[in-house]
């Protein structure tokens, strides 16, 4: 284990945890002003990686092919919003999990019909498919270099559009205290309407820049749903600021948890033992930072509301 | 107080009773032979939905991960197989004590947090169980396990028999079903109602909440590892598909659409879901799509589960 | 020695002292009223003696028991009870159920899951009794909610006294009554201090003058005053803070 693969792995997690920021900003967002759950998420992911996959195939155009995905899954969630979303507001959380589950559902047969049961395959702009050289002796994933550019491109940009626009002010306002927010005339329907558009966009945005390096398959939304919950309840519910310290956290942990403890425990432990405890710890290391967190503080760690 | 049901409703439980018990002697004639199976697998998740409808319903916890006890029920009897037992009650028996104390732990825990935060921490422990079984390469890891060899239920029978297995869970079934309506109208059972409609003056009536939760949260753990045991004697296969977070969802669901807080809720639910499903299948491999819509349906137009529909205006009981 | 004895209780939400080294003690058999404008801590004071909020210091002993620290279940079983402001009843069941599981709570043990409640003879005669005493007994089948508001502060105060409490705290159990009621609620706390004593707060001068044996004054957190009815009538201090912005409204 060298420098140069730590420094790869960490590379790695970085852009993992910026990718789950793009899908948890959107849920802490819902569930902050709304006190909404909405599980079907993660089917919005998959929409936006999907439809990238078919465009970027039919058309070349990898550029055009996320805006594509973002535009098409902006307009479902839209209608998911005023069909069914909408009037799950002011029921509690476990209708919420049950109806947003009923979407989760009918979106994975969705997709199925239209593309067919196996898994897409989704390419790399041919331009960013090799790798650039960071260091002498380090290359890197040119398209995972994109990754992370765009994810810090976009983590500023939502920075700057919560606090330092009208629009962001009005949400700040709704996450923190949703019942002042609406004494003081602010019409907290339509920025939810806004702030749900937002998180399908980012959601969109996410799945279709992982699917070249992720499998484009059904599920895969149920898959990536569970990190980005863990990433809101570490941050704290409602709190952008906290879904994106906590994401590059989980992405880090679980990235380090895969690459670093397996060698770590072959070292220590007999090879037989090593072999099973390593990913099975791997993969329950952010759940257990979870729980670390939960303990030390029960609200996450940058709780939106006092 | 209450109205005392007619004989009709009385003797329908017995009747229902009767004639599933009657079911495999007579599937035969009537070319039904592959619903035994169907039932039999039906009223095992009935047992899971019906200890999930305790804590859920009756307690007040939303908890979106009892499918791990499930798992954690059926890999003691893969465990105990792959170390050469071979007594199908012990195996049982052991599936429900170490599930029981996985509950103890988690639900130490995951009861110090409450509202969506007990929701994902249940989630979170049940992951992790996911993650544990899936990187247990001594039971085949993510490919599973299968059991080959029969477990002896004593004086010569065996699990293998799909006759016999039927009527030991429908047994099991019912006796679990009966101890959940005693439950249900002991102090037990309300205390746990009272803690769910109000807990700050259970509180101050001297209720000692959190050992009454976690009770609750035990005893509902040890019989999803009953259900996860004879499941694993059913499909005479386990894998850590069993605990995915969707199995729990879908529990949640089953419960959710039958009734919360009723007692035919967890065996309604079930019945309809895993029913439509199969249904479903016959005609279509698109059969996901229209049971999402029947949970959004139900979800606002029968809030309080299909049982409800069935009631009059008497209240819950 | 006194029943029950609060000593330097104190309690801050960030900078905000709402309770700040209270001290007082409750003799057997009395009736100790607490007065104090809105905001002055009577509230939480409550919340803190009931155990269903933390203290940060200061120390509770009910008849030689020391009841510091522990959970509120645990002061219930060795004799304190309480009442709420906002009337705190289980509004979808019956006043019966609610008694029942009042009753339940004093009677061993809750865990039992193999016995019908219903068939618990001594469950139900303690419940038919206590609805008797509270004049609650025409409505048994009625549900809580839709109960009368006098009725549901009965039932809250059944409620409370069904644990058999040496100490009842009552926070304003006349809040919102019309005079008959009013007046209902008086005579039946008279009878109640045979059985226990009572921590009395309440903004009902009139009743606190005819019930209290003793009262204390609390502003801002502190005690102000403590003394029989009639010296606190006539504390100057006391007339400034409290009794006055009363008589000129």
């Amino acid at each position: 284990m060298d420098a140069i693969f730590i420094i790869e792995q960490i590379l790695n997690g970085l852009g993992y945890g910026l990718m789950l920021f793009l899908l948890a900003a959107g849920l802490t967002l819902v569930f902050g002003i709304m006190d909404t759950m909405n599980l079907a998420h993660g089917s919005l992911y998959m929409a936006g990686a999907y439809i990238a996959a078919q465009v970027h195939q039919a058309s070349g155009s990898f550029v055009g092919a996320v805006l594509a995905a973002i535009a098409a899954t902006v307009l479902v969630s839209w209608l998911l919003e005023i069909l069914i979303v909408r009037r799950l507001y002011p029921r509690d959380h476990l209708a919420q999990v049950i109806a947003t589950f009923g979407i989760i559902l009918i979106a994975d047969d969705g997709v199925k019909a239209l593309w067919g049961p196996s898994p897409l395959l989704a390419s790399m702009p041919t331009a960013l498919a090799g790798p650039v050289q960071l260091l002498a002796e380090l290359p890197y994933s040119a398209y995972r270099l994109l990754l992370l550019g765009a994810g810090l491109l976009v983590a500023a940009g939502l920075y700057l559009l919560v606090n330092h626009t009208r629009i962001g002010m009005l949400v700040r306002a709704g996450a923190s205290n949703r019942a002042m927010a609406e004494l003081m005339g602010v019409r907290v329907d339509r920025v939810f309407s806004f702030v749900f558009a937002l998180g399908a966009a980012l959601a969109a945005l996410a799945g279709a820049l992982m699917g070249p390096i992720s499998a484009v398959q059904i599920g895969m939304g149920e898959a990536i749903l569970i990190p980005a919950l863990v990433v809101i309840v570490i941050g704290g519910i409602g709190s952008v600021r906290g879904a994106f310290i906590a994401a590059l956290l989980v992405g880090l942990v679980d990235t380090a948890g895969r690459a670093f403890l397996p060698p770590l425990l072959r070292a220590v432990l007999p090879p037989a033992l090593a072999a099973d405890l390593g990913p099975a710890l791997a993969g329950i290391a952010m759940y257990l930072l979870m729980a670390a967190v939960l303990i030390l503080k029960p609200a996450g760690l940058f709780p939106a509301r006092a | 107080m209450k109205r005392a049901p007619g004989w009709l409703a009385r003797s329908l439980p017995w009747l229902l009773l009767l004639s599933l018990a009657l079911f495999p002697l007579l599937a035969p004639s009537l070319d039904l032979d592959y619903y035994v199976g169907f039932i039999r697998h039906l009223l095992i998740v009935m047992m899971a939905a019906t200890s999930l409808n305790f804590i859920l319903g009756y307690g007040g916890m939303v908890a979106l991960g009892h499918s791990g006890f499930v798992g954690v029920g059926a890999y003691t009897v893969v465990a105990l197989v792959d170390g050469g037992v071979t007594s199908a009650w012990g195996a049982w028996l052991a599936a429900v004590a170490v599930a029981g104390a996985f509950a103890a732990v988690i639900g130490a825990v995951s009861l110090r947090t409450r509202g969506v935060y007990f929701l994902m921490i249940t989630l979170a422990f049940s992951q992790m169980l996911h993650h544990l079984a899936v990187s247990l390469s001594a039971y085949g890891g993510d490919d599973g396990y299968s059991l080959h060899a029969p477990l002896l239920l004593g004086v010569g029978l065996d699990d293998a028999h799909p006759h016999v297995l039927y009527w030991v869970v429908l047994a099991l079934a019912a006796l679990l079903f009966t101890f959940s309506c005693r439950l249900a109208v002991s102090r037990f059972g309300y205390a746990l109602r009272g803690i769910r409609d109000n807990e700050t003056r259970m509180a101050a009536l001297g209720y000692p909440i959190y050992r009454i939760k976690l009770a609750a949260f035990i005893g509902a753990g040890a019989v999803a590892g009953l259900a996860g045991a004879l499941l694993a004697s059913h499909n005479k296969f386990v894998s850590p598909s069993v605990m995915h977070w969707t199995e729990s969802a879908t529990l949640l669901v089953m419960v959710v659409i039958g009734g919360l807080g009723r007692r035919w809720g967890g065996p309604a639910g079930v019945a309809l879901w895993l029913t439509l499903a199969e249904v479903l299948k016959l005609y279509t491999e698109y059969w996901r799509w229209p049971m999402g819509l029947l949970l959004v349906l139900i979800v606002f137009l029968a809030p309080k589960g299909v049982v409800s529909l069935f009631e009059g205006p008497r209240r819950a009981g | 020695m006194s029943l029950f004895s609060a000593d330097g209780l104190f309690k801050h939400f960030g900078g905000l002292v709402a309770v700040d080294r209270v001290s007082f003690a409750v003799e057997p058999g009395e009736i100790h009223a607490l007065i104090g404008p809105n905001g002055a801590g009577k509230t939480t004071l409550i919340n803190l003696i009931s155990g269903l909020l933390p203290l940060d210091a200061g120390r509770l002993v009910l008849d030689g028991a020391d009841l510091t620290g522990l959970p509120p279940y645990q002061r219930v079983r060795r004799g304190l009870s309480r009442c709420f402001q906002v009337t705190s009843v289980f509004g979808a069941d019956s006043v019966f159920d609610n008694l029942m599981l009042a009753v339940q709570a004093r009677a061993g043990s809750s865990f039992r899951c193999l016995r019908r409640r219903a068939a618990e003879g001594s469950l139900r005669e303690s419940a038919l009794a206590l609805a008797q005493k509270f004049g609650l007994d025409a409505a048994l089948d009625r549900a809580a909610a839709i109960l009368p508001h006098g009725d549901q502060r009965k039932l809250d105060v059944a409620l409370a006294l069904a644990t058999r409490p040496k100490l009842l705290l009552l926070d304003e159990p006349l809040a919102g009554m019309g005079p008959e009621d009013s007046a209902q609620m008086v005579a039946l706390l008279h009878r109640l201090r045979t059985e226990t004593a009572i921590l009395l707060v309440e903004h009902d001068m009139d009743a606190v003058f005819q019930l209290a044996d003793r009262i204390s004054v609390l502003d801002y957190g502190r005690v102000l005053a403590s003394g029989d009815v009639a010296s606190i009538r006539d504390h100057p201090e006391v007339q400034a803070v409290y009794l006055g912005t009363e008589a000129s409204g």
